[in-house]
C-alpha cells in the first residue's frame, strides 16, 4: 500500500485550499463533538464512581445553607449499619481576593478517614495539628501552594478569619478545588455554635444505604430540623440532574454537528471524484481493480477525516487542560477533561466520517464503471 | 471467405472477433453498435480501424480491451478468450496484456511524467528500483528521457501523448490499443506520434490497434479495417510505414 501513498497525497494536495478547509471543518465539528460529549461523560463517570459508595449525605430538608445541630451525630451513630459519622461545616472563605474563592469546609479530625478514597496525604498531621488543612490539587496548582505553607482565609459567611497550615493534599476528590480544615478550630473561632451543614455517614454495606437513609430521616422526622438523606451517588445525581437537560442538549448538538459535517465532507469528496471521473476511468482502463481505486479514495477520505479529528480533539484536550488549570474556582465542572475514551471515540467518529464520505465517491466510481 | 484472410495467412491472430454483436439500450430504442463482426488482427501488425462517426470503432476497441462485453459472439485477444472473464480477471488481464493510449492523453495532472508512466507498474510486484528502470526505458523509447520530472501542464500536446504512450508500453503489453491518438494534435505532432507507433511496432514487435479518423495514418499502418454502421466492411493493406520510418530517420 505504501507505493500508493504518493498518489494519495498528491491527490489530497491537488486542491490544497479545499483539502485544508475540509480538514478544518471536520476539526471544528469534532472539537465541538468531543467537548460536548465530554460533559455528560464526565457526569456519568462521577455517578458511576459513586454507585458502589457506602456513604450517605444527610442534610436539612430546608436546604444546604441551613445548619443541623451537631448533636445529631451521636443519634446517627446509633442507627444500625452506621460505622462512622462526620459532621461538615461550610466555611466559605476567600483567599486574597474576592475572585479567589473555593469551597472550604471543616470536619472532625478523627473522621477524616471517611474520605480515605480521595487520595488524602498528610492525614496523620491533620489529626495532630489543630490548624491543619488538606487542599485539593486543583487549588494547590491554581495558587501555587505547597505543603507546609501557611495560608489565611477571610470569612464571608462567618465574621472571622482562619489561619491554616497545609499539611497534605487531596488528590482524587470529586471536585478539583476545595479545602478541608478541622472542625474543632472552626468551633473555637466561631464560639462553639454546635452546627453542621451536613453529615457524611458511612455504612457497612452499600446494599443497606436506602434502608439507613430511611432510618436517618425517620429518626429526625417531626423535629425542628428534619433531614433529607441520600446516597452519595443520589446526592451527586441531584446536583448533576439540574444540568442533565443541558447535557442531553449538548449530546444532541454534538451529534448534529457530526452529521452535518459528515454530509459536507461527503459532498466535498463527491465533488472531488466528479472532477476526477475521467482519471478514474483511465485508471480502471489501465488495469486498476475497482477495489484498489476504492481503497485509494477511502485512504484520501480517511486521512482528511482523521487529521481533522486529531486536530479537533487535540484542541479540545489542550483547551480543557488550560481551562481546568486556570479556572478551578468555577465549581465541579472545571474538572472537566476530555477522557481518553472520548478521544478514541472522536477519532472513531472521524474515521466514520471518512468512510461515509468515501461511500459517495464509491457510488460515483461504480456509476463511472457502468457507463 | 473472411476479408482479412489475405493479411492473416502466415501469422496467428492477436485479436479475433467471431460473430460479435453489441447492442445498447437507449431509452426504448435498441442501438446495434456492432453487428455480427468477424475479423482477425495478426500479431505484430499495426492496424487502423477506420470509419465514420457512429460506425462502432470505439465499441470494437472497448470489446478488445475488455472494457465492454459483447452482447453475443466471441472475443479472443492474444489467444485468450476474454468474453467469459469476470471483472477481476479482466482487470488483471488488461493490466498484463493491454496498453491503452487515448485521444486526450488522460494523464493524471498531479503526477509527473515519471509518476504517470509508473502508474500501471504499481499493480505489479516490481520493486521501486525495478519500476524506475522500466519507467526510464519507456520514457527513453518515446524520446522524453529528459522530461521525467515535468508535469503534464509543462508539456506540449505531442509530448503528453508520448508520455501516454510510454505509460501504455511500460508494462510491455501484448497489444497496444490507441483510440484517436492523433485526434487532438496538430499535423506535425500527429505525424511524429504515428512514426513513434510505427517504431514501437518494429523495434518491440508490438501489435498495435488504432482507431482513427485521420486519413494520414493509412500511410503508416500495415492494414486498414473499415467499419460502417456497426458492420465490418473489409480490410485493406496500409501504406508505406517502413518508408515513412526511414524518411524520419534520414531527416533526423
Amino acid at each position: 500500500m505504501t507505493k500508493y501513498l504518493t498518489l494519495i497525497f498528491k491527490n489530497l494536495l491537488r486542491t490544497k485550499r479545499r483539502t485544508i478547509l475540509t480538514i478544518l471543518s471536520i476539526a471544528v465539528s469534532l472539537f465541538i463533538f468531543s467537548v460536548l460529549v465530554s460533559l455528560p461523560t464526565f457526569a456519568n463517570q462521577m455517578l458511576a464512581d459513586t454507585t458502589s459508595s457506602v456513604r450517605i449525605l444527610c442534610r436539612t430538608k430546608m436546604g444546604l445553607g441551613y445548619p443541623l445541630p451537631v448533636a445529631y451525630k451521636s443519634k446517627i451513630a446509633t442507627i444500625p449499619h452506621v460505622v462512622a459519622v462526620a459532621p461538615l461545616v461550610i466555611y466559605g472563605g476567600i483567599y486574597h481576593e474576592v475572585s479567589d474563592q473555593f469551597p472550604s469546609v471543616a470536619t472532625e479530625a478523627k473522621e477524616i478517614d471517611m474520605w480515605s478514597d480521595w487520595g488524602l496525604t498528610g492525614v496523620d498531621e491533620f489529626k495532630k495539628i489543630k490548624t491543619a488543612c488538606l487542599v485539593a490539587q486543583g487549588t494547590m496548582r491554581r495558587f501555587n501552594l505547597h505543603v507546609g505553607q501557611q495560608i489565611q482565609l477571610r470569612g464571608t459567611v462567618y465574621p472571622f478569619n482562619v489561619t491554616l497550615t497545609i499539611v497534605g493534599t487531596i488528590d482524587k476528590g470529586p471536585v478539583p478545588s476545595f479545602l478541608i480544615f478541622r472542625l474543632d478550630y472552626f468551633e473555637e473561632a466561631a464560639g462553639n455554635p454546635g452546627i453542621a451543614h451536613e453529615f457524611w455517614v458511612r455504612v457497612d454495606d452499600s446494599r443497606v444505604v436506602p434502608e439507613v437513609c430511611a432510618a436517618l430521616d425517620n429518626q429526625f422526622a417531626n423535629s425542628a430540623a428534619e433531614t433529607r438523606s441520600a446516597s452519595e451517588a443520589a446526592a451527586l445525581g441531584s446536583i448533576l440532574g439540574r444540568y442533565r437537560i443541558f447535557m442531553k442538549l449538548a449530546e444532541f448538538v454534538g451529534l448534529v454537528a457530526v452529521v452535518a459535517i459528515g454530509l459536507v465532507a461527503a459532498n466535498t469528496a463527491a465533488m472531488s471524484i466528479r472532477e476526477r471521473r475521467s482519471e478514474i476511468a483511465v485508471m480502471r482502463s489501465i488495469g486498476f481493480p475497482s477495489g484498489v481505486i476504492l481503497s485509494l479514495l477511502v485512504g484520501e477520505s480517511l486521512i482528511v477525516a482523521l487529521l481533522g479529528g486529531a486536530i479537533g480533539c487535540g484542541v479540545a484536550f489542550g483547551l480543557f487542560k488550560v481551562f481546568a488549570f486556570n479556572a478551578d474556582a468555577l465549581g465541579p465542572f472545571v474538572s472537566l477533561h476530555v477522557p481518553p475514551f472520548v478521544l478514541a471515540e472522536t477519532l472513531g467518529v472521524a474515521a466514520l466520517i471518512g468512510l461515509f464520505s468515501a461511500y459517495v465517491p464509491r457510488a460515483c466510481s461504480r456509476e463511472t464503471q457502468h457507463r | 471467405m473472411n476479408a482479412t484472410d489475405d493479411i492473416t495467412t502466415e501469422e496467428s491472430s492477436a485479436v479475433t472477433l467471431d460473430h460479435v454483436t453489441r447492442t445498447y439500450k437507449r431509452d426504448e430504442f435498441e442501438v446495434r453498435a456492432l453487428d455480427d463482426v468477424t475479423l482477425d488482427i495478426p500479431r505484430k501488425s499495426f492496424v487502423a480501424i477506420m470509419g465514420p462517426s457512429g460506425s462502432g470503432k470505439t465499441t470494437l476497441l472497448n470489446l478488445v480491451t475488455g472494457i465492454d462485453h459483447a452482447t453475443s459472439g466471441r472475443v479472443a485477444v492474444g489467444g485468450e478468450e476474454i468474453s467469459t472473464m469476470n471483472e477481476r480477471e479482466i482487470a488483471a488481464w488488461r493490466a498484463r496484456h493491454i496498453g491503452l493510449v487515448f485521444q486526450f492523453y488522460n494523464l493524471i495532472p498531479v503526477l509527473t511524467a515519471f509518476e504517470n508512466v509508473e502508474l500501471p507498474l504499481l499493480l505489479t510486484h516490481l520493486s521501486k528500483a525495478d519500476r524506475k528502470t522500466h519507467v526510464e526505458s519507456a520514457l527513453k523509447a518515446v524520446g522524453l528521457a529528459e522530461r521525467m520530472g515535468h508535469y503534464p501542464r509543462q508539456l506540449s500536446g505531442g509530448q503528453e501523448q508520448r508520455v501516454a504512450i510510454a505509460r501504455a508500453i511500460v508494462t510491455d503489453p501484448t497489444i497496444l490499443v490507441a483510440d484517436e491518438p492523433t485526434g487532438d494534435l496538430d499535423a506535425k505532432s500527429a505525424e511524429e506520434i504515428l512514426i513513434l507507433l510505427t517504431q514501437l511496432k518494429t523495434q518491440f514487435d508490438k501489435t498495435i490497434v488504432m482507431v482513427t479518423h485521420d486519413p494520414r495514418s493509412e500511410r503508416f499502418v500495415d492494414a486498414v479495417y473499415r467499419l460502417d454502421k456497426g458492420v465490418f466492411t473489409g480490410a485493406e493493406k496500409g501504406g508505406v510505414s517502413a518508408k515513412a520510418t526511414a524518411a524520419l530517420q534520414i531527416s533526423a
